[in-house]
């Protein structure tokens, strides 16, 4: 895989195969109804049964559609990914616009292979894919691809990108 | 038309309530998963926060397993910790102990 940086936005080219699956893989994996992922994504915020109930029925719908509303975005460049001109290759372009929604939709997609794979801390290290079966293994390699494309996207930003909200925190 | 009945002394003294609302904390719990450079990145973006102090935060989750990010009203944690869980980090609200 190589990354380019466009004038609007990021080019990531030499996409075969497996990558071009894992990729086409991230929208499914956010939108997974698997209570191990859903855990994950909307996880317990609060200690108390009552407050949680209250903040499930508040925070959860709105967290439910901005991810959708992400995972739109997501599957728009999906589906606009071209071959490259005499390879088999894949060429996928991120506009400006849409990194926010890929970084956080890739995150999403790390954890829930996390999840679904039953991976732990330990397959995470440096030679952790050593001790684990094929199918962990495949899915940390996906988890390490889909860490590629986030840091290329991160490598770039400008850290100085207008924040979620105007006012000043208190800290 | 009736004349409002006048009030009394203790009618109209206002009520005074002694019993400030406590302030609660926006936690981030470390995850295995999560790039450092994306919690950094996102702490900067929810909260403002330069990048200093946004990675120095971002260690304390990592090397502690846990950092209170953020402190003050409850209605303001509360829309902290739906930014950041919206960016899925590990976040949950707890009240400060007296």
């Amino acid at each position: 895989m190589w990354v380019a940086r466009a004038e609007d936005g990021f080019l990531f080219g030499g996409l075969t195969g497996n990558y071009v699956d894992t990729l086409r893989a991230v929208p499914m994996l956010l939108e997974s109804s698997d209570p191990r992922v859903r855990e994950r994504l909307l996880p317990d915020t609060y200690d108390d049964p009552e407050e949680e109930r209250q903040w499930r029925q508040h925070a959860t719908p709105e967290l439910e559609r901005l991810f959708m509303s992400r995972c739109q975005l997501v599957r728009r460049d999906l589906a606009a990914m071209q071959q490259e001109p005499e390879a088999e290759s894949f060429l996928l372009r991120i506009a400006d616009g849409h990194v926010s929604a890929w970084l956080s939709s890739l995150n999403a997609a790390r954890l829930a292979l996390f999840a679904l794979n039953d991976l732990t801390a330990e397959h995470m290290e440096r030679d952790g894919s050593a001790r684990v079966g094929s199918k962990q293994q495949e899915a940390l390699l996906r988890i390490h691809f889909l860490a590629e494309v986030q840091g290329a996207l991160l490598d770039d930003l400008d850290l100085v990108e207008p924040r979620d909200d105007a006012t000043p925190p208190g800290a | 038309m009736r004349p409002p009945r006048a009030a009394t002394k203790e009618q109209t003294k206002p009520k005074v309530d002694t019993s400030l609302a406590p302030p609660w904390n926006v936690i981030v719990h470390d995850d295995p998963v999560t790039l450092m450079t994306y919690v950094t990145n996102v702490f900067m973006q929810v909260f403002g926060y330069p990048q200093d102090k946004a990675q120095r935060l971002m260690l304390e989750v990592h090397r502690s397993g846990r950092s209170v990010v953020w402190t003050g009203a409850r209605e303001r944690a509360e829309v902290y910790a739906q930014k950041l869980q919206a960016h899925h980090l590990l976040t949950s609200l707890e009240v400060v102990d007296a």
